[in-house]
């Protein structure tokens, strides 16, 4: 089993435009230390309607409800603002730039909180992953952690609704042959929805799902080795 | 004369939400998807409502009317389809639920 980067085609040029964002990184850094409230408020306002942001603090009183007295809790407030006002930078994009955008976060987002508990340097970005004697998939997987004896690999969703056979073959593939190898490989789904909706979601799927991790909104921190 | 009470309020959330589940069924690949999803959302918001529909809403009767105004904007049904994950995840939240 080894990995190569993807091959720098019309897509991959034109996303690489997309991931260098400098909102998408500020977007992760904010997110990757937010509490679930606070990914389900940047969830609601990038997929939102509206851009006003007093609408936004009155959806979430208990985010914003009262001035916060102590200095933790004065903290979190900040955060809390700061992650409303990038999300509302991510909705006022327009719909294309801001579909691609909200991929590009979750990605940034995986690769951060992976980087935490694995160091920066085995975590990689849009690589593939060969096997001997196997065709090599088009798609390369989203983020991946290189490491001998311990490779991870991950596709990445803004909602739920990502989830499709065609992820779920691909990560199931890559498992198995990893395992022909006797190479472990732990491969998993981060979807950036709740853990309901993929739950739905995956019940009605075909493909295999045995064997693939699920991380969503309230289990995201266990990307970073939080329990 | 007392506010409204959680179950008037999750039932303006309910009220609602099927309004976005019609919008999302609009999608006929994704009929089956909406609708499972609808009735597990929905259970979990009447389980709310069983437990403690007789409380007083509080904060949570303004936070989730204006969830209702942002969800009645949507005329697309494939951001319909996303809000019928989210809206419920910024009810519960409002009720002072897990989401």
């Amino acid at each position: 089993m080894r990995f190569q980067d993807a091959a720098r085609d019309a897509r991959t040029v034109v996303y690489a435009g997309i991931q260098a964002d400098p909102l998408v990184a500020a977007a992760a850094a904010l997110l990757a230390d937010a509490s679930p409230a606070e990914h389900v408020m940047a969830r609601a306002v990038m997929n939102g309607e509206t851009l006003d942001p007093a609408g936004w603090r009155a959806t979430f009183p208990t985010l914003f409800a009262t001035e916060a007295a102590d200095p933790a809790a004065q903290a979190v407030r900040a955060r809390s603002d700061a992650i409303l006002a990038c999300s509302l930078q991510v909705a006022d994009r327009g719909d294309e730039i801001r579909n691609q955008l909200r991929g590009a976060i979750v990605e940034a987002l995986t690769e951060r909180l992976l980087a935490r508990r694995v160091g920066a340097d085995p975590v990689h970005r849009e690589r593939r992953i060969l096997f001997d004697g196997v065709r090599a998939e088009i798609h390369p997987y989203d983020v991946t952690v290189e490491r001998a004896g311990a490779a991870e690999a991950y596709d990445c969703k803004w909602g739920a609704r990502g989830i499709n056979a065609d992820v779920l073959n691909q990560l199931d593939d890559a498992r198995s042959h990893a395992a022909d190898e006797d190479e472990p490989l732990a491969v998993a789904l981060v979807v950036f929805d709740a853990q309901r909706s993929c739950a739905v979601r995956l019940a009605r799927q075909t493909a295999p799902t045995d064997g693939i991790g699920l991380f969503g909104i309230g289990s995201l921190d266990r990307l970073s080795g939080r329990p | 004369m007392t506010g409204p009470s959680l179950h008037d309020t999750l039932a303006d959330a309910l009220d609602a939400y099927d309004r976005l589940g019609l919008l999302g069924e609009e999608i006929e690949d994704e009929w089956s998807y909406v609708t499972e999803l609808g009735a597990a959302w929905r259970e979990r918001l009447e389980h709310v409502d069983a437990i403690r529909g007789s409380e007083p809403a509080g904060h949570a009767g303004p936070a989730v009317d204006r969830a209702i105004a942002e969800i009645d904007l949507i005329t697309d049904p494939h951001r319909a389809i996303d809000w019928l994950s989210t809206f419920p995840q910024v009810v519960l939240l409002a009720c002072g639920e897990a989401p």
